[in-house]
């Protein structure tokens, strides 16, 4: 009673109360916040008065009249909504197959990086330390105007074999594609795929139980392939190569990708794998080297050290980092604005040359970016979750 | 060993029927040939290996090699030389460059001299150094016409020399007025650039506008940065929140988003009459993305101080802000150094998406100048601006490393 009399006696004035100063605080904080937010509105909307326009997003309605050079059907007659997506499907078709190559380039220099062999260890290092200190806009230019604006135009165009045609303007590969029967091949595909993981199921069930080796891998794979190629010759071939041809200043058949998008993609994943192989690097060489002596004491090769030992561990390690270069792939997709590459930003200055609709625009721009940005890191934190130690990475 | 007997707790353990520990010898230094059976022919599949990636540099080292000193044409970067590095800015005015080039070079010196990193004192590192130094007075004596500029140049690396000598000679003691001479030194190369009738920065291009928007820029943003780090741990919401929602909003969106955003909608926020030159617009969008990457790397030094240095500093009696600004600030700004640097080094690559905007930067400087009279050399031009480029990132990350072995980061 007596303690609980002093404390309230011993209470600081109002100005000195440390409960008052943080409610306090806050208040004022939100008050500047609040003038200077509002400050900001209305100069913005005293300016688009003055050049007679106001805050809506009625123009997404309106024509576009411009035209986009790739992507999703659209005509000029289309509305700026349907550029826009246009622009969106751009940058996702930029940004997925940047992030699996990028993954793929990586994961290979980076091992190459830790190579016994010296050679393949300079090449690797080269590569990471030349790419990685050079602005990746620098290089997204120099592929586009350096590299593919000096190949010949298409009536002149290279052809490498059947394999694919270069020219200026498009670059084709030769690329599968489906033909009549290819229904019938898809359900053995998927029966094949089933089998597997019954067999795979079971074996592990039974090696669980008996402990002697399962050979899930083996089974599995022989399961698919057998079902899959006897689908394949049953339902008479349906997948054909097609290789791309040039006929009358057109490229015919094939794969084929714009200049921009090339030489966007290629800078793009050149740029982000460097940073990626020093992640791969960085975290094989962050296991412990006890983990690999005791694999090895164990009596595991040096396949079942990697597999088993090694790369789980690492992985751990790799992942936040290598979330981290996915975004910035992404994010980076926008400077296909400095080739004209119709990417999410590219049309969307069009859309703003156009329709003066400036604020609009770049906050719809943001928005999908942010979106973006979030989808990925979700994707990745649920990876994450599931190769983190357990009461790790929540 | 004197004759006296050993005591018991002297008595070497010797297990029953084990011979004492012996050292392996030291190793011979290997030989050549040991090297190269090791490195490169340990195994069949490393032989084959080893067989390709030959074949692989063998011909791309010659067809690189071929190109650079015979089919390349060079001469695009030779004619447009100055204009690579300082622009549209007015030849008269020149001196004001060079006078800042001066300043930062000498208090580079001075920093090399005081903290003694950077000088290498290998044979390799000297050998690497000399072969470098070789090749860029091999490009100079190449790209460079008149005698002019060949007595500026050698009169920086006089004061480099002198900026090292003096360094040493006044060692830590220099460390203080160092600092306060590198914040002196931006507003005077400010000052240079812009004051006395000095050059608008719609003029104001090429290396030399990177290099200004890249400093000014980690400059601003340091500050805002460590602020907005600060506010992201407090523990009052209303902040925490704000500094959440600014940081995550602005690392979510491409800086080339953020800088068109400074281009065309900055303009509108201002009060009517205020005018902000495109180059300042960018400056502003660099600072706030660089601010919010900044205030990331803090709030990771700051996660690394062990919270019995805050209770220590509670203890001791140190209202908050002191606390932060004696006790914690300190030892977790030192901790984000390597990163910091890192960060410098990615924002001096990002300055030339302002050649995005249209600015004169080296690389739309470097797009551009073939255009008019060397059709054609884009790629001669384009790696010309790559390479200085690389020069300054590379140097500066290889300077970080050392620095980083220095400060003895992740070992305390």
């Amino acid at each position: 009673m007596s303690v609980e009399a002093t404390a309230r006696s011993a209470r600081p004035p109002l100005w000195r109360d440390l409960r008052v100063l943080r409610v306090a605080g806050q208040v004022v904080f939100v008050a500047v916040a609040v003038v200077f937010f509002m400050t900001l509105t209305s100069n913005l909307t005293d300016s688009l008065r003055r050049q007679g326009l106001d805050i809506s997003l009625d123009f997404l309605r309106t024509r576009a009249g411009f035209g986009i050079s790739e992507g999703i059907s659209y005509s000029a007659n289309d509305s700026f909504l349907r550029a826009f997506q246009v622009g969106v499907v751009n940058t996702l078709r930029v940004a997925g197959v940047g992030i699996v190559l990028a993954t793929v380039l990586g994961v290979v220099m980076g091992v190459a990086r830790l190579s016994p062999n010296w050679l393949v260890r300079k090449i690797a290092q080269v590569y990471v330390e030349t790419i990685r200190n050079t602005p990746v806009l620098v290089q997204i230019i120099f592929w586009f105007f350096g590299v593919i604006f000096a190949l010949p135009p298409i009536q002149e165009a290279r052809t490498l074999g059947s394999v694919g045609i270069l020219s200026n303007r498009i670059i084709a590969l030769a690329w599968p594609r489906l033909e009549e029967g290819a229904g019938l091949w898809a359900i053995f595909v998927v029966a094949g795929v089933v089998a597997a993981a019954v067999a795979w199921s079971r074996l592990t069930r039974l090696g669980d139980r008996t402990g002697r080796d399962h050979h899930r891998v083996r089974w599995g794979l022989g399961v698919f392939t057998i079902v899959t190629l006897s689908g394949f010759l049953i339902s008479g071939s349906p997948v054909r190569f097609d290789t791309p041809e040039v006929v009358r200043f057109q490229v015919e058949g094939g794969l084929q990708v714009s200049a921009g998008y090339a030489a966007l993609l290629t800078g793009l994943v050149v740029y982000t794998g460097a940073f990626i192989t020093e992640i791969v690097r960085g975290s094989i060489l962050a296991v412990p080297k006890g983990q690999r002596e005791a694999a090895e004491a164990l009596g595991l090769n040096p396949f079942q050290q990697l597999r088993f030992v090694v790369l789980p561990q690492a992985m751990r390690i790799a992942l936040p980092p290598i979330t981290s270069q996915y975004l910035n792939l992404t994010k980076n997709s926008s400077l296909a604005i400095a080739i004209g590459f119709p990417d999410l930003m590219g049309v969307s200055r069009t859309i703003i040359n156009q329709s003066g609709k400036a604020t609009e625009m770049l906050l719809i721009v943001m928005a999908t970016y942010l979106s973006m940005s979030l989808f990925i890191s979700l994707v990745m934190n649920t990876i994450n979750r599931r190769v983190a130690l357990r009461g790790e990475g929540r | 060993m004197s004759g006296r007997p050993l005591l018991p707790e002297e008595v070497p353990l010797v297990l029953e029927d084990a011979r004492p520990v012996e050292l392996a010898p030291p190793r011979p230094p290997a030989t050549l040939g040991e090297w190269i059976r090791g490195n490169l022919f340990s195994s069949p599949f490393n032989t084959v290996l080893t067989v390709v990636a030959g074949v692989v540099i063998a011909l791309g080292g010659y067809g690189v090699l071929r190109w650079i000193f015979v089919s390349a044409d060079w001469q695009v970067v030779k004619a447009n030389l100055r204009v690579f590095m300082i622009g549209r800015f007015p030849l008269e005015e020149t001196w004001r460059i060079w006078a800042s080039a001066y300043l930062a070079v000498f208090l580079a010196g001075l920093s090399v001299g005081v903290t003694g990193i950077g000088v290498r004192r290998t044979a390799a590192g000297a050998a690497r150094w000399l072969i470098l130094g070789g090749l860029v007075v091999y490009a100079l004596i190449f790209l460079l016409d008149g005698l002019r500029v060949w007595v500026s140049i050698a009169a920086g690396a006089a004061l480099l020399g002198i900026g090292i000598a003096v360094g040493r000679a006044g060692g830590r003691s220099l460390r203080i007025p160092l600092a306060i001479g590198w914040i002196a030194s931006f507003l005077l190369v400010i000052l240079l650039l812009r004051g006395f009738g000095g050059v608008p920065p719609r003029l104001w291009g090429g290396f030399v506008l990177n290099l200004v928007v890249a400093v000014v820029g980690i400059s601003l943003s340091f500050p805002a940065g460590v602020l907005l780090a600060l506010g992201r741990r407090s523990s009052l919401p209303v902040i925490r929140f704000f500094s959440i929602g600014v940081i995550e909003i602005v690392r979510g969106v491409p800086l080339v988003t953020l800088l068109i955003f400074g281009q065309f909608v900055l303009p509108l926020l201002l009060p009517s009459g205020v005018r902000l030159a495109p180059i300042l617009r960018a400056l502003v969008m660099i600072t706030i993305f660089a601010a919010a990457y900044v205030a990331e790397i803090v709030r990771g030094g700051l996660q690394g101080i062990h919270h019995g240095q805050y209770e220590a500093a509670r203890a001791l009696g140190l209202p908050a802000t002191r606390m932060m600004l004696l006790i914690i600030l300190p030892q977790a700004l030192r901790n984000t150094i390597p990163a910091m640097i890192g960060q410098f080094i990615s924002l001096f690559k990002d300055t030339s998406l302002i050649a995005v905007l249209g600015l004169n930067d080296l690389l739309d400087v470097s797009r551009n100048a073939p255009r008019l009279e060397f059709s054609g050399d884009v790629k001669e031009a384009l790696l010309a601006a790559a390479l200085l480029f690389w020069i300054v990132a590379y140097s500066m990350s290889r300077w970080s490393q050392r620095l980083e072995r220095r400060l003895g980061v992740g070992e305390r």
